[in-house]
């Protein structure tokens, strides 16, 4: 291993790392300095669940697709949505098993598992590039940042497809490539649309309180008849 | 960034946007990922195909773009790469306010098929709170905000007029049921039920309020109805003024407290149930004593403990419900009504989608008090009119006074020929009157036969002769005598040739318009007390009337009107009770229901 690979292994990604959390703590402190809407009312409607379980309902929103409208109707976005995701949760591990538990690669499967998670997740990253161009709906709602975080990601996933067998035999700019491409993402990520998972928490824990608290949490799925 | 070139209201909307950032709309702002998911949730996307700047995201872009510009870090470094803009003119304001206001009705259809949580609705809300406190909003919003902040209640309705339809609608029930208890109590003090309603059942709907005493009549209840704090309709929800909202709502909570009474019960309207159950406790601080309870759950109560007995067979009509935003999307108010239907009505179909995932009537948010957004509200109502048709149902039933607009505009204007009722409306028509209440038979007066106004005359003053004629007709069939006037200067003429019961008179007409007509009236001696009802299709010039030195006009209507609106209203005006209504009503047509 060459030093500069070792360096983007390992130093490079510590720095970056601490970099990334540093302005995380930054951002939560100035949420958290924001005060809360305090919600008065006595609880209504029929069926609601306790303000904690609506918060779990809502936290675990995103993994019940039959719970919203948009996601039962557009269940093949959702597939998406989840290999896209199951994708960055692969890269992100593959990211800390090269450097600190390369062994973890060498039983058997896993490295075509990873490759399969983090191939589709590429494919997907593909479509979702096409699909922002070429639906005027999403040019209109897109910015720079948009774009250039879904082919940051998208190329990110190619290079991790790549560096998975942890081989440097052919060459060692796959996994070069692959770890600057990380560094880089966690210093760009707190700044760019990517960080959107540091908010859903906040935002999914608001609205399932204040829903549970109204009766609407869980969502009753419309029904086609009466009765 | 230039603050020098900034305009004054565009710096206060930015200075004023700090206090609105608690966490949660903080959060709302920052959360989206321009997914695209909520796209198909708004019924604005489905009715204008291909316009992508009715998108809930690019809306909220429109929002989200300042927000970022002052308080997002790469908003705030490299703007153009988050689309991020501050707003520097009245111009850019007036564009927000056509985003906000005529192209959202605050549904929450669309926070509800966000992935990520975001309540794009509540900082639509917030962004045109901000524009309000500038003073740019649609004039409608302007007007009936001024009526609720100086009169205390969104119509404007004068005390008097409040008292004396409460005090018609009583001797009406005194009569109807032979009984002097059978009255509306005003003022009780310490009653069960403090019963607060929307002005517009004073002023359109009389029917709902009568229906609704019925009910407690027998039902045995102890329930009042203050005289003033009465109105429980918000218009701080819609124009996103939280002080308003917060007057509102103390103004009603002060009064119940005042009385002593136990459970403030607040009448179908989904916004006013929002707004005064869950919202306005928020707003105003305060922590109320007392409960409170949709109407729709204290019939749905009388009907389970054997107060009041029902028979669905009375409603024979198909009947679908539709559910109101606020009622399903923001207070879980869905089950209750599902369940009094069934019990009231005999055939009742469901909407598809319905509760939760139910389409806007597109009426709400205050859109029916934007005139200037009237065709685009219409048009987006094609959503709404094809899940109304797909029912086959006769009548549609909403727990919403908003939506009893919003829902007969767009079955005129989509000729879907079907009626709209409310709960309170099919409970009443259920009722199965005990026998110990003594109900006295109807005798049918000689009046009566030749209809409701006979012997009274009416000047009908507008230019539109289409409308004319049919307001007209309608009165000629209940048996006023009409004179009819096209212009201004031909309806003082008449007036003062014929001396009129009642004039209705326009506001805009060309030539001596309907304000200088009003004026010239009131100031005539001769003419100065005849009764005057203002029929306008531009509800938001009624300032020009209202804002004048004289006696106000005793009846307002907004176009499009109906029958039953506009006799109800003449009759209120010329204060005509039942007794000189038809048989029909008494006997057949109104128990017969739908």
């Amino acid at each position: 291993m060459s030093e500069l690979l070792h360096f983007s292994e390992h130093t490079l990604q510590e720095a970056a790392l601490l970099f990334m959390g540093a302005v995380y703590v930054t951002r939560l402190y100035w949420i958290t300095r924001r005060k809360a809407g305090r919600e008065r009312q006595a609880p209504t409607g029929t069926g609601s669940l306790d303000p904690k379980g609506s918060i779990v309902y809502s936290w675990a929103n995103v993994a019940m697709p039959w719970s919203m409208e948009s996601t039962r109707r557009k269940w093949f976005l959702y597939v998406q949505f989840v290999a896209f995701h199951l994708g960055v949760v692969a890269a992100i591990g593959l990211s800390f098993v090269i450097p600190y538990g390369p062994g973890i690669l060498e039983t058997p499967g896993v490295v075509p598992v990873l490759q399969i998670v983090i191939g589709a997740a590429f494919l997907v990253g593909v479509g979702r590039i096409i699909r922002r161009i070429a639906s005027k709906y999403m040019r209109a709602i897109s910015s720079p940042d948009d774009y250039f975080s879904l082919v940051l990601l998208t190329a990110w996933f190619a290079f991790a497809f790549l560096a998975v067998p942890n081989d440097t035999s052919g060459g060692e700019w796959p996994l070069l490539t692959f770890f600057l491409l990380t560094a880089f993402f966690l210093v760009y990520v707190p700044f760019s649309k990517i960080s959107h998972y540091l908010y859903y928490p906040f935002t999914r824990y608001y609205l399932g309180k204040t829903l549970g608290r109204r009766g609407v949490y869980p969502v009753r799925k419309a029904r086609q008849h009466a009765g | 960034m230039n603050n020098s070139s900034r305009s004054y209201k565009a710096q206060r909307v930015i200075d004023r946007m700090d206090k609105k950032l608690n966490r949660q709309m903080l959060t709302s702002l920052l959360a989206c990922v321009h997914c695209g998911m909520c796209t198909d949730a708004c019924h604005y996307v489905l009715a204008n195909p291909g316009d992508p700047t009715y998108a809930p995201s690019y809306k909220a872009d429109q929002i989200r773009k300042f927000f970022k510009r002052h308080y997002d870090w790469t908003g705030r470094v490299l703007p153009w790469w988050v689309k991020a803009k501050s707003l520097y003119t009245d111009e850019e304001l007036e564009e927000l306010k056509d985003t906000v206001f005529g192209k959202c009705t605050n549904c929450r259809r669309c926070t509800l098929n966000c992935p990520m949580g975001v309540d794009y609705a509540t900082f639509n809300r917030m962004a045109r709170g901000l524009l309000v406190s500038v003073g740019i909003m649609p004039e409608g919003v302007a007007v009936v905000s001024k009526d609720q902040w100086e009169i205390g209640n969104q119509m404007g309705v004068l005390k008097e007029d409040y008292i004396d339809t409460l005090e018609w609608l009583s001797d009406e029930l005194e009569e109807e049921f032979g009984d002097p208890r059978a009255r509306i109590p005003i003022d009780l003090e310490n009653a069960n039920i403090v019963y607060s309603i929307n002005p517009r059942e004073v002023k359109y709907d009389p029917r709902t309020i009568s229906d609704a005493a019925r009910i407690f009549y027998l039902a045995g209840e102890s329930w009042t109805m203050p005289s003033e704090g009465w109105d429980m309709t918000n218009f701080g929800l819609f124009s996103g003024d939280d002080d308003l909202g917060g007057a509102v709502g103390r103004r009603l909570f002060e009064k119940v407290s005042e009385l002593g009474g136990k459970k403030l019960v607040i009448s179908e309207c989904g916004h006013g149930y929002r707004s005064t159950r869950c919202e306005a406790q928020n707003w105003a601080g305060w922590d109320v004593d007392f409960e409170m309870e949709s109407s729709v759950i204290t019939m749905l109560r009388y009907i389970s403990e054997g107060r009041i007995t029902v028979d669905k067979s009375k409603n024979q009509s198909p009947v679908t419900f539709h559910d109101s935003c606020n009622n399903a999307r923001s207070c879980g108010l869905t089950e209750e009504p599902r369940q009094l239907l069934n019990l009231v009505v005999e055939d009742f179909r469901e909407m598809y989608p319905n509760r939760a995932e139910n389409y806007c009537c597109t009426g709400g948010g205050g859109a029916m008090s934007m005139s200037e957004y009237t065709p685009r509200r219409l048009k987006s109502a094609k959503i709404k009119a094809d899940q109304l048709k797909a029912t086959g149902a006769e009548y549609v039933c909403t727990s919403c006074h908003n939506c009893v607009d919003g829902l007969t505009d767009l079955i005129r204007h989509y000729k879907l020929g079907m009626k709209v009722t409310q709960l309170v409306n099919l409970v009443a028509e259920a009722l199965v009157v005990p026998e110990v209440v003594a109900v006295p038979s109807v005798e049918i007066p000689e009046v009566a036969a030749a209809g409701v106004l006979a012997g009274h005359s009416v000047l009908v003053v507008d230019d539109e002769p289409d409308f004319v004629v049919y307001v007209s007709t309608l009165l000629e069939d209940n048996g006023a005598a009409v004179h009819r006037a096209f212009s201004g200067e031909e309806a003082l003429r008449l007036a003062a040739e014929h001396q009129p019961d009642l004039i209705t008179l326009d506001i805009s007409m060309p030539g001596m318009s309907g304000q200088e007509v009003f004026e010239r009236l009131r100031e005539d001696k001769s003419l100065r007390e005849v009764p005057i009802c203002i029929i306008t299709g531009q509800p938001e010039l009624r300032k020009l009337i209202y804002d004048r030195p004289h006696r106000a006009p005793e009846g307002f209507l907004s176009k499009p009107i109906d029958e039953e609106q506009l006799i109800l209203n003449v009759r209120k005006v010329l204060k005509i009770p039942h007794e000189k209504e038809s048989p029909k009503t008494e006997s057949s047509e109104a128990k017969k229901g739908v």
